[in-house]
């Protein structure tokens, strides 16, 4: 007990009613990479918070090098040598490097700082000079400095929050070596927090389970665990259906034919001759790093953005000149990725929120039935089971898995031809993915052409019958899913064809 | 260590608006009284006369009503310009464009037809209304300039207009040096009814229906609140968010020019820089009580109507009628603090380390 570098003992933190954590035992090994698992809203994030000062438990103790810490805050969190990088970067866009790592007055590296930064770009293999401006940076770069600036700024315990989110297979490799030598020849304690499993088992070697706020496994061995336990730990016990990959193929409900897009508002990547096609009960797979051209796809097809060169063609129909309604009368659904704020507009009521794609069905010369309306909207909460107080609250008082239930039972309710699903299921716990890759499953064997956009290459594999890459704006590769395999895609993502 | 947290309500009690208002009210009666208190008066005596005078019989009830009309239709306005999630400040402006718009057909065509020409008239103060709002509303959706700005910009520049015509071009040589424009003939007077009630306010009940009708039941108002929660989710629906928006916007602009028209045809029969009395900011205050309902901005306006003529008639008492003023802006302060409270719920933390 006592190479403990820190230890939290019985730490309870509720917010109004729901407790977020309850009595929860966490420690960690001196110089060891320590895994905290956890399905999304498991308590990952409030213990994390908590370690780090931002907030106050209601009960329990918090010990560092054997003494007990009274009242942690941020302040004093940062002064033993507690630090976070968070999911959202924060880094100074327009700062150097040199200015990042150096910003903060815990900062121990001044005079020798050439030396340091030399040093640790080694570790971490970055190329890019003290000097370069980080909006230069790729996302995998940015995510190496926030580490960095960790170190400059004398943090012995180093918690990431989901570091492998934005990175690609290879990127995370990289990582996955650098945090190993922070941790042997740095005498880092490190803490990554995810729900990959993956990952948990690569990267740590000790490993905490966290589930519905309660720690249900403590310092487990990562060698000695299977990842069958850990799913189980995780979720309790969750049917993994197999997707039936037998289905019928149809004719080509979806063509794209030659698109090209220019983004005349940023310098986001353009979209380069992207031609593919969907066959009725097939599901094709568009794998990338976020931002290379998915969104834009996306919103070319749907009819939300108009000024591209190429066709459009839905079910034979060339509809490429026409906006969004005339596709969804060819029956296509869009799914965005962005589920409120797009899919759903916030502020607004659910039973408002329902209607958005049928909304002129239920009219009558200018006249809107609210009868009709809520008719519809009982049907949608019975038939997709969704959980809603009441239909005029307001829609972001749903539950994330409930407000993506809401958006895709809308969507798919009146049993599309056409499906575009962009990351129908980030964020959400296991059983609301479950139930939603159940819900895209049973379109496809109805016959619908659907194009899935994901991060999450489980999904892709699990779902898909081809993968496409796109990088760059460019589909750089197909799979068919028998002959793909995780590193291929990989590469492919990271514009490394072999 | 207590900690307090905020967070909004799932369900807000649907009646929560009509609440906070009749708090809102007692704060302001309360305030008002204070201040008579210290100025040596009876607030109960106060009160009863202005009762009295502004609801005590059919013609000082009619009074009231005839105030408070230009009170609600522009505060329709407001509330339809809203359900987009934009403030028009520039009511006032457009009650005056409303009225200028209208004594220019008045003067520029001849009247074979009474009838015809109210409603010809009454129409050309709705367009000037919105032409008012026309510049706040394309610079609104084509370069998403700020409309508050705008729309009260525009109230000093129409103010301005007024001044300018009722001392130049449109000055009338019989009103003794007033600046005033010509009164219009008594042919185009709107007609009353049980003795003083002018047809103004029941154009305004007609407007007060239509607006409700047009928000809550309308395609185009659901196509307004989706627009409203985000413009986005419009393209992503298919509905042209700026389009809806700009329409929404004119048409509220000629609501207020419409009160405008009515107020002239109704009460001053002239353009003067008297024609508005404020009308266009209580307005906002009327909207913005009711949280945006048209038949709660037809109650409060008609109260609001009552309270400016109940506040004109004590000062023959002595006391200044700005206690109306003091009454409407504290109503306003204690609803909207109501409000939040209606809304949001407190919770309290217990901490201890």
């Amino acid at each position: 007990m006592n190479n403990n570098i820190l230890e939290a003992k019985n730490i309870t933190k509720s917010f109004g009613n729901t407790h977020a954590l309850k009595n929860v035992n966490f420690y960690l090994h001196k110089s060891k990479i320590h895994g905290l698992l956890g399905e999304n809203g498991a308590g990952k994030s409030s213990l994390m918070n908590i370690l780090s000062g931002i907030y106050q438990p209601e009960n329990g103790s918090i010990y560092i090098d054997g003494i007990k810490v009274k009242k942690l805050n941020p302040d004093l969190a940062a002064k033993l040598g507690i630090g976070m990088v968070h999911q959202e970067f924060r880094l100074i866009n327009n700062f150097t490097i040199k200015d990042n790592l150096t910003l903060s007055k815990s900062n121990i590296y001044t005079d020798d700082f050439n030396e340091a930064f030399k040093k640790y770009s080694d570790i971490f293999s970055l190329s890019a000079g003290s000097e370069t401006l980080i909006n230069q940076l790729s996302v995998g770069e940015k995510q190496k400095i926030e580490i960095m600036k960790l170190i400059f700024n004398n943090n012995k315990i180093m918690l990431l929050d989901e570091p492998t989110a934005v990175l690609t297979p290879q990127e995370t490799n990289q990582l996955r070596i650098s945090l190993k030598k922070l941790s042997e020849e740095d005498d880092k304690t490190i803490v990554l927090i995810t729900h990959k499993l993956k990952e948990i088992q690569e990267f740590t070697e000790s490993i905490f389970v966290l589930k519905d706020g309660v720690m249900v496994a403590e310092d487990l061995e990562t060698k000695k665990v299977t990842k069958n336990d850990l799913i189980t730990l995780m979720m309790g016990e969750v049917s993994q259906s197999e997707i039936r990959k037998d289905n019928q193929k149809g004719k080509d409900k979806l063509e794209v034919e030659n698109i090209f897009f220019e983004n005349i508002h940023s310098n986001v990547p353009t979209l380069e001759n992207i031609s593919l096609k969907v066959q009725a009960g097939e599901i094709l797979g568009i794998a990338g790093v976020s931002g290379n051209g998915q969104v834009e796809l996306a919103n070319i097809i749907s009819g939300i953005e108009r000024e591209y060169k190429g066709k459009v063609i839905i079910n034979g129909k060339n509809i490429s000149n026409q906006g969004v309604k005339a596709r969804k009368n060819l029956n296509l659904s869009y799914i965005p990725e962005n589920r409120l704020g797009v899919g759903l507009a916030p502020g607004v009521s659910i039973i408002d929120n329902s209607a958005v794609k049928d909304y002129f069905k239920s009219r009558l010369g200018p006249h809107l039935s609210s009868n009709k309306m809520l008719d519809y909207l009982n049907i949608l909460i019975k038939q997709f089971s969704i959980k809603a107080p009441d239909p005029k609250a307001e829609v972001s008082t749903l539950s994330g898995g409930n407000m993506q239930k809401l958006l895709m039972g809308r969507e798919l309710i009146s049993n599309p031809e056409v499906i575009i699903a962009a990351q129908p299921t980030r964020g959400l716990d296991i059983n609301a993915v479950q139930s939603l890759h159940d819900l895209i499953v049973k379109q496809r064997d109805n016959g619908a052409a659907v194009m899935l956009i994901s991060e999450d290459l489980d999904e892709l594999f699990k779902l898909s019958d081809r993968i496409i890459v796109l990088y760059e704006g460019k589909i750089v590769k197909e799979f068919i899913i028998d002959e793909a395999n995780i590193e291929g895609v990989g590469l492919a993502m990271a514009g490394l064809s072999e | 260590m207590n900690k307090y947290l905020l967070s909004k309500k799932i369900v807000v009690n649907e009646l929560s608006t009509f609440y906070s208002f009749v708090i809102g009210l007692t704060i302001g009666i309360g305030i008002g009284s204070i201040i008579l208190l210290a100025q040596g008066q009876n607030p109960v005596d106060v009160f009863s006369l202005m009762l009295r005078l502004s609801i005590g019989s059919v013609k000082s009830i009619s009074s009231s009503l005839n105030k408070a009309t230009p009170l609600i239709l522009a505060g329709l306005g407001i509330s339809i310009i809203n359900s987009v999630k934009l403030w028009n400040i520039g009511a006032e402006g457009q009650i005056f464009m409303g009225g200028i718009a209208l004594n220019f057909i008045y003067i520029s065509t001849e009247i074979t037809n009474p009838n015809f020409s109210i409603l010809l008239l009454l129409l050309a103060s709705f367009v000037g209304g919105a032409v008012c709002i026309l510049f706040p509303a394309i610079s609104k959706v084509l370069f998403g300039v700020n409309e508050i700005i705008t729309t009260l910009l525009f109230n000093y520049i129409v103010i301005g207009l007024t001044v300018y015509l009722v001392n130049g071009p449109w000055k009338d040589p019989n009103s003794l040096n007033f600046p005033a424009a010509a009164y219009v003939g008594k042919e185009v007077y709107l007609p009353t009814v049980f003795g003083r009630l002018s047809y103004g306010f029941i154009i305004c009940f007609l407007c007060t229906l239509g607006v409700h009708y047009l928000k809550e039941k309308s395609v185009f108002g659901y196509e307004l609140r989706i627009s409203g929660g985000s413009a986005l989710t419009a393209i992503y629906a298919g509905i042209n968010a700026k389009q809806k928006a700009f329409v929404a916007m004119l048409i509220g602009g000629g609501l207020a020019g419409l009160a405008g028209g009515v107020e002239l045809l109704s009460q001053t029969h002239r353009v003067s820089t008297g024609l508005s009395q404020g009308f266009g900011y209580t307005a906002i205050i009327v909207a913005a009580i009711t949280g945006m309902r048209p038949f709660g901005i037809f109650l409060v306006g008609s109260l609001f109507g009552a309270l400016t003529i109940g506040g004109s008639v004590i000062q023959t008492m002595g006391v200044s009628s700005y206690i109306a003023d003091v009454i409407q802006a504290t109503t306003l302060f204690g609803a909207l603090i109501a409000q939040f409270f209606f809304t949001y719920k407190i919770t309290k933390v217990t901490e201890d380390v």
